[in-house]
């Protein structure tokens, strides 16, 4: 299968941006929530959790689910008091 | 954890049969309504959006002892319904694309032909697909497979679920691959801007 030049246009992308990841996608799960509060409050990203905005800007899964999550969570509802 | 939030754990435990459901009820619509903003305009429907609560409430209860209290316990629930609702989105989008038709040996294949108007160019970008082609042979039938899956638009749980494997794997597969890729490139003494230009990517 040859690769397209769009394909090849985001391998070249992706292989340029690659950078170390010492977590996987269940590492960042587990912290993904903090991190997702952290954003809506436009709040510093603390450098503890640097592996997590790593491993985001490596696992465009994981990127999709942050955004999603993201939008869940600001959608204007407060949690039932 | 957020002790200006109601206290759901207690809540959602307690023995008291009217205080657990009421707390159960208002979780779940929580969940309901989020998820209504981030997946319908996905193109999912109200019903997708209401098995996916009611499956992450249960899922909640089940785990509500391993929740450690970093974030609030509103923010951990909808993180899981949330990824139920991707994977199972993306299980049902991918549901009809196979991977059989993608071997080790006949993916990632690159065409090297010209494209460019100056000669200069068209040497620099053959020896730079030359490289890439290279690279590519150096890595393992399954990152070939992954990653061109990848490139194929199929995310890593989706190919997971495809190949038997899981999602750690596959990603560490992939990332290994392009970990490859890059290093192989920088050996080689390559600017990427220069790689960039030649090859036509980057715009």
């Amino acid at each position: 299968m040859t690769l397209s030049n769009e394909q090849l246009n985001i391998l070249m992308k992706i292989v340029e941006g690659t950078t170390a990841d010492s977590i996987d996608c269940d590492g960042c799960f587990g912290r993904i929530a903090e991190f997702a509060e952290l954003e809506l409050a436009h709040k510093t990203i603390p450098e503890a959790m640097d592996k997590v905005r790593n491993h985001l800007q490596n696992c465009p899964c994981c990127q999709d689910e942050l955004n999603s999550l993201l939008d869940a969570l600001a959608s204007k509802q407060e949690p039932p008091a | 954890m957020d002790t200006t939030e109601r206290d759901w754990v207690t809540e959602l435990t307690s023995d008291d049969h009217d205080v657990r459901q009421g707390a159960i009820g208002d979780l779940r619509t929580f969940l309901v309504r989020g998820l209504r903003s981030a997946f319908l305009k996905k193109g999912v429907d109200e019903a997708f959006c209401e098995d996916i609560a009611q499956d992450a409430t249960i899922r909640v209860l089940d785990q509500i002892d391993k929740f450690e209290g970093r974030s609030k316990l509103t923010t951990w629930a909808m993180t899981i319904a949330v990824r139920l609702a991707v994977n199972e989105f993306r299980r049902k989008r991918f549901q009809d694309v196979s991977l059989e038709g993608l071997s080790g040996e006949d993916t990632l294949r690159i065409d090297i032909s010209s494209g460019h108007e100056s000669p200069d160019a068209n040497i620099m970008r053959t020896t730079i697909l030359e490289t890439l082609k290279s690279l590519i042979e150096d890595l393992s039938d399954k990152q070939r497979i992954a990653t061109q899956a990848l490139l194929e638009g199929m995310p890593v749980d989706v190919i997971a679920e495809k190949t038997g494997s899981n999602r750690n794997a596959v990603y560490k597969l992939v990332h290994d691959a392009r970990k490859a890729l890059k290093k192989g490139f920088d050996q080689a003494g390559y600017d990427w801007q220069d790689i960039h230009t030649a090859v036509g990517t980057g715009q």
